[in-house]
Order: structure tokens, then sequence, then C-alpha cells
């Protein structure tokens, strides 16, 4: 296609070759909403620049757009002549149309001079490819001479999104709305459009991130939680450092140390991967902890009654304490989840490609706050739902455990509303009257742990 | 294999000079009793005075503080001694239960069985039929502890035990626990299983149960036996002060 427009081109003018005018710069600024590209169909500014070779002065220059670009409605041409960094005062006249635009300066722009053209609303092709500009000058004594080929202009194909998105742009409606600040920065029915297939992504990524880490928490929890019960006391005390350490300091300066650190000590990982180790080790001892008050709410007898029955302490453990233990700690345990999906987006700051780092860009190339907003609804997206399942299922282990009364709630920051999950391990004193032992009724907060008052 | 008289002529539980300190608190002082094979033996005695603690040094869920422990022939307070092994042929009953709230009634007496016994499934599961049938509780075996009134849940807790085979039962105040009217099915089991020839070691306030199913009453007092006897012997003409006082409360 270019190379049938040049020969177009070479038909009209006379081929003169020899060059006056070289050509530096050929560009077109993104008309897309939520990135850095140029679409076909849709108007855009395109940006020519070039400049006048010794012995050489321009009168007349006339650009070809590529076959199939169009006008939009206040499509202009803008000439600029500089000097260096001065722009000189320069009077001309232009005219655009589908095709090609014409500026007539009103006196010679002289060697060395810079021409900058500016094409204001000039939809390039619909069609994605490489596209150049062509054309031909006129010097001072009155020949046409052919203009050599531009730089190439890469443009895609708009998009669904992209066409949606254009079609608001002239709906009376979007402009009623968007004449209300806050709607337009905040609620921006364009960029609404526009970000929720772009972070969709994101989301998925930050899903994956919490799906592998969270599963790979359970297991280094799990057993840090053994050990912190431990018969000797040198192995409770390095666990206890462990569990103290991490859950003492910010998830976020973790994720600094490992990411900075680590490839100070030569070890160089995926950035997705050493996020997901991150977030598994700082859920770990949580959940060690969350294990730990759950394995400790078992009444002794359970153990008592296995032993003797023959059973070993391992056999104890996996028969009868951890089924136990494990519907007793799922409301707990979910609430971690909730809390590590959330802390993903801490990885944004050291460039793990998820969710808020893909609004946090949306954000920066449009300037407007629409994409923070859509990145909320993916959020809750996930929290809402399981942050009812919670619910449901503290209404099903209390009524299984036979308890009539609701389980205390407590709101806990950062929790929106399943502040109660922390109660919801029920604890017995080990000598407790039978008629409260028999069924675990008794729901009771466990104070001195605070397994749950996450992060920093 | 012990030779059949050996095993016949050994007692199933010899305790030997038991003391146990809680601590600084001296609980049992020095309590020395045989139990011989057949034998339904109650321990009675005033709350705190160590009856529980010394059903609980038998299948060492208590460690003996000092004194000797022995099960048949085998010493059980040899440290070298696998307890587990053990705890297989001393069965327990708990005034609490201790049933497992997550397993049905079968499946509560199946764990041990396939876990500890490594018996297959089918084995398993034919057993704990046999013995919940024993207990009265045919009908009840698919149900979740939870779903059982008090006096079903401790029969379960036999059957759970009976199920490994015990060579003696340990029964610690099992229905102190139960409302009155589920008192009887949980003692009728018991009178059977008397009956059938196990030993039996019974720390219980029923006296009627006491004086009509035991062979031996014992009677404890802060950390010591008291007076021993049969039933008619310790219950109808107590020699010491004590028991006669505290016979006096009970009764
Ligand atoms: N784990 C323990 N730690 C400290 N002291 C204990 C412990 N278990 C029992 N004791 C104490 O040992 C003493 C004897 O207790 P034990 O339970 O054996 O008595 P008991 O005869 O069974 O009483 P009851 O009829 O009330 O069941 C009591 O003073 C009790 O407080
Ligand atoms: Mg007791």
């Amino acid at each position: 296609m270019v190379a049938v427009l040049s020969l177009l081109v070479s038909f009209m003018a006379p081929p003169t070759q020899a060059q006056g005018l070289t050509v530096k710069k050929t560009t077109a600024t993104s008309n897309q909403i939520t990135g850095n590209q140029i679409i076909g169909g849709v108007p855009t500014r395109i940006t020519w620049e070039a400049t006048v070779d010794r012995n050489e002065a321009v009168k007349q220059i006339t650009l070809v757009f590529p076959e199939g670009s169009s006008l939009g409605e206040h499509a202009n041409t803008k000439a600029t002549v500089l000097e260096g960094t001065i722009r000189l005062d320069t009077k001309f006249t232009s005219t655009i149309s589908n095709t090609q635009t014409v500026v007539v300066f009103d006196e010679l722009v002289e060697s060395d001079l810079l021409i900058r053209l500016e094409m204001f609303y000039v939809a390039l092709p619909e069609a994605s490819g490489e596209y150049t500009l062509t054309g031909s000058y006129i010097d001072a004594t009155g020949r046409e001479i052919k203009l050599e080929e531009s730089q190439t202009i890469s443009v895609i194909a708009a998009t669904t999104v992209d066409q949606i998105t254009q079609w608001m742009d002239d709906q009376p409606w979007v402009e009623a709305w968007n004449s209300v600040l806050f709607l337009k920065i905040f609620l921006n029915p364009q960029y609404l459009v526009a970000s929720v297939p772009a972070l969709f992504f994101g989301w998925l990524r930050s899903l994956g991130l919490v799906l592998v880490g969270f599963p790979l928490a359970i297991p280094i929890g799990l057993g840090i939680s053994f050990l912190r019960m431990a018969r000797f006391g040198v192995i409770r005390f390095f666990a206890a450092i462990y569990v103290n350490v991490i859950r003492g300091t910010p998830l976020f300066l973790q994720i600094y140390i490992a990411f900075f650190g680590l490839p100070l000590l030569g070890v160089s990982l995926d950035s997705y991967v050493l996020g997901i180790i991150v977030l598994a080790v700082n859920s770990s001892a949580y959940l060690a902890e969350i294990f730990r008050a759950g394995i400790q709410s078992i009444h002794k007898g359970q153990f008592e009654g296995s032993a003797s029955l023959g059973m070993n302490p391992v056999q104890t453990m996996f028969h009868v304490i951890l089924p136990q233990t494990i519907r007793r700690v799922i409301p707990t345990a979910t609430s971690e989840f909730i809390l590590l999906y959330k802390d993903t987006a801490r990885l944004a700051a050291v460039g793990v490609m998820e969710q808020m780092m893909f609004a946090k860009s949306l954000v920066a190339s449009s300037g407007n706050m629409t994409p923070y907003i859509v990145s909320a609804g993916y959020y809750l997206l996930v929290t809402l739902p399981l942050t009812k399942i919670i619910a449901e299922f503290e209404k099903k282990l209390a009524a299984a455990e036979g308890s009539t009364e609701a389980p205390v709630k407590k709101p806990k920051r950062r929790l929106f509303g399943i502040g109660s999950i922390e109660t919801l391990i029920p604890q017995k004193k080990p000598d407790e009257p039978l008629e409260n032992s028999r069924s675990a009724k008794k729901l009771r907060l466990d104070e001195e742990e605070g397994p749950h008052d996450k992060h920093d | 294999m012990t030779s059949m008289i050996n095993s016949s002529e050994q007692p199933v539980v010899r305790i030997i000079d038991l003391h146990k300190y809680f601590g600084s608190l001296e609980v049992l002082k020095g309590v020395d009793i045989e139990v011989s094979r057949g034998e339904v033996v109650t321990i009675l005695g005033p709350s705190g005075s160590g009856k529980s603690t010394l059903l609980r040094c038998i299948n060492l869920l208590e460690k003996p503080t000092e004194g000797e422990i022995w099960f048949e022939d085998t010493c059980i307070t040899d440290p070298k001694t696998n307890i587990n092994k053990v705890r297989e042929h001393v069965g327990m009953v708990f005034q609490s239960f201790n049933l497992f709230p997550h397993l049905s009634a079968k499946g509560n007496v199946m764990l041990a069985l396939r876990k500890v016994q490594k018996r297959s499934r089918e084995e398993a599961e034919a057993i704990a039929l046999e013995q919940l049938a024993k207990v009265g509780l045919s009908d009840r075996a698919e149900y979740m502890p939870s779903q059982l009134s008090g006096g079903q849940q401790q029969r379960v807790a036999i059957a759970r035990s009976l199920a490994m085979d015990p060579h003696v039962m340990l029964f610690d105040e099992v229905t102190s626990a139960l409302d009155p009217e589920l008192v009887r099915g949980v003692l009728d089991v018991m009178r059977q299983l008397a009956q059938g020839g196990m030993t039996m070691i019974v720390v219980t306030h029923e006296m009627g149960f006491a004086r009509d199913v035991a062979d031996r009453a014992v009677f404890m007092d802060e950390g010591v036996i008291v007076e021993q006897g049969t039933p008619e012997a310790v219950f109808d003409h107590p020699k010491h002060d004590r028991t006669k006082d505290f016979l006096g409360h009970i009764i």
C-alpha cells in the first residue's frame, strides 16, 4: 500500500531527486484512552518535521496522507519554523483534505531552518499497519521536488472498547455527566468502559499471587504452629522469633528487603515469583498463630481420649485434632486470605505486575481517577462474597457447636464487617465444668493473642 | 506370649507405693493396689481425694512421681515401655465422654481400629457395629455425637474402648455428667460388662451400683487408701471414721 501510494505521488510530481528537505521526524499523538498507541480511524495529531538543507529554500509543502485517512471536525494544519530552538514569526496559509495538506509560506523558508507541521484531527486509516507520509515541496525557483519518504507511524485497529469510548465521546448524556467535575474525575464513563477490560488481566495476576501464595502459606504456617508448641524450648523460641518478627514488621518493609536485598546477594528471581514467596512467608506467620490458637482451643479431653485408645501424638494430631481445628479456623483463615489478597497491592511498589500496578499506569496516562475506582470494584468482587461466606460459616459453626448465643461481635479495624471472626475459636478452660465443656458451647475471645491485628 | 498359668495368676494391674505430686502438692501419698483378672474394683472417696489421678496414672495420662505400676508383665513406669502399646489394652471411659465430634458414632469406634490396630475398613466397620449393638446403639451408628443424648454418647465411648479388646477398663465417674434418667442405660451396660468377666476399675458415686456389681470396694481419702474390702464390709461395717463420715454424707 505504501508502495502504491508513493508510486502515485511519483506520477504527480516530476522525478526530481535533488533533495533539499530532510525529514527528521514523523509522529502521531496517542488517541487511545487506556494506552499509548495510535488507533486507526480515530482523529489524532500528526507531527512532521524537516530541515531545509544548505542552499535551499522552501515556498510550499504538500503532505499526502496514507490512503484511507479522513478528517475530524476541526481538522487543520499549523506550521512552525524554528531556528535552533527559537521560534520564528512565520506567516503561512494551509489547506487540508482527506488526502493531503498544503502549506504555503508567505516568505521563503531559508536553509538550516526547521519546519514543523502539525496536522490536527486527522484520522489515519482504520486498518492496522505502518504508515508513512509522502508529498513534495516547491523551492525558490518554483520547481516541485518530491519529498523523501517519512518515518513510519504504527497504527492499530480500533478495539470494541475504543469504539465504545469513541461513541460515548459524542453522546450528550456523557457530556452532561462529565460536566460535573467529581463525576468526570472519579466516575468517568469513558474511562470506566476502558478500565474494566484493561484491569481484568491485572485482576487475574493479583488473584494468581494470592491463590498460589496462600496455599503455600498454609503448610508453612502449620509447621510453624507445631514448632511453637514443641516440647523443646529452643525450638519454641525460634518459632516465636519467626512469628513475632514477621508480624511485628510492616509487610512493606519485608517486600523491600526481599526485592532489594536478594539481588545484592546474587539471587535473582522473577519478581512475580518473589512476590508470591514474600506473601507466603508473611501470611505463614499469621496462619501459624491462627492454627496454634485453633489447636489449643481443642479440649484436652480430645487428646486424652485419643491417647487412651493407644493413638500416638501424630495420629492424634492428624485424625482427631486437625480435622476439628480446620473447621474452627476456616473463618479466621478466610479473613487472613482476604487481608493477603488486599496486600498484593503493596507489590506494586516494587514493580510486580498486578492489579494495582495496572491501575496506577492507567491513572498516570489518563490523569483520571476512574481506573482506581474500577480497581476497587475488582477487589470487592473477591472480598465481599468471601466476607459473606465467612458470616454464613460462622452461623453454621455456631449451630453445629450447639450454641444458642450468637458469636460476640467485635468490630475490628481493616476488616470491614468481618470483625467477629477472631471470636470464632471456641476456647475452653481445661477444667471447665462439664455442662460447658461437652459440646464446646462457649465462644470466647482469645484476648492475649491477636493474630488478626494485621498488618503494619 | 505369656503362659496361661502365669497370666491367670498374675494381677492385671499392680500398683506399688505410688506417689504423685502436682508441683508441691502431693495428691497420691503411697498407694498400693492389685487388681486380678475379672475383678471389679470400685473406688470411692470424697472430692479431691485423688481417685481420678490414681486412675489416670494407670494409663499414664498422669505421670507418676514415684512408685511402680505394672500392667500384666509390663512395667509401665519404665521409661523404655511403649505406652501406646499398653494403652491399646487399657480402656478408659471419661466423665466428659471425649467423643470425636467430627466423626459419627461408628467413626468414633472405627478410628483407633483402623489407625492403631491397622485393620481394614470392612473389619473395623464390622467390629464397630458389633460393639455399638452391645451397648444398644445399633440404630445410632451413623449419628454424629452432637445428635446423641449424653447417655448415648457415653455408651458410644464405652463401645469405642471395648472395640480395642482391652484387658482392663477404667471408668472415671462416667455417669456424673448425665441427667438422672440417662444414668441407668450406662450402668446397665457396665453391669453387663462386669457379668461378662471384664476386669474393671470404677470410680463412682453410684453407691447402689458399687454395692451390686463390685467385687471389692476401695475407700480413698487425701491420697491414701483408707480401707478396702467386699462392698458389704466397707458399706455396712466401715472400720474407719473417715469412711463412716463419707458414707454418712453420701447415703
Ligand atoms: N492437673 C492438675 N494440676 C494440679 N492439680 C491437680 C491436677 N489434677 C488434679 N489436681 C489436684 O489433685 C487433687 C486430686 O484430684 P483428683 O481429680 O484426683 O480428685 P478426685 O478424687 O477425682 O476428685 P473428684 O471426686 O472431685 O473427681 C485435687 O486437689 C486436685 O485439685
Ligand atoms: Mg475425679
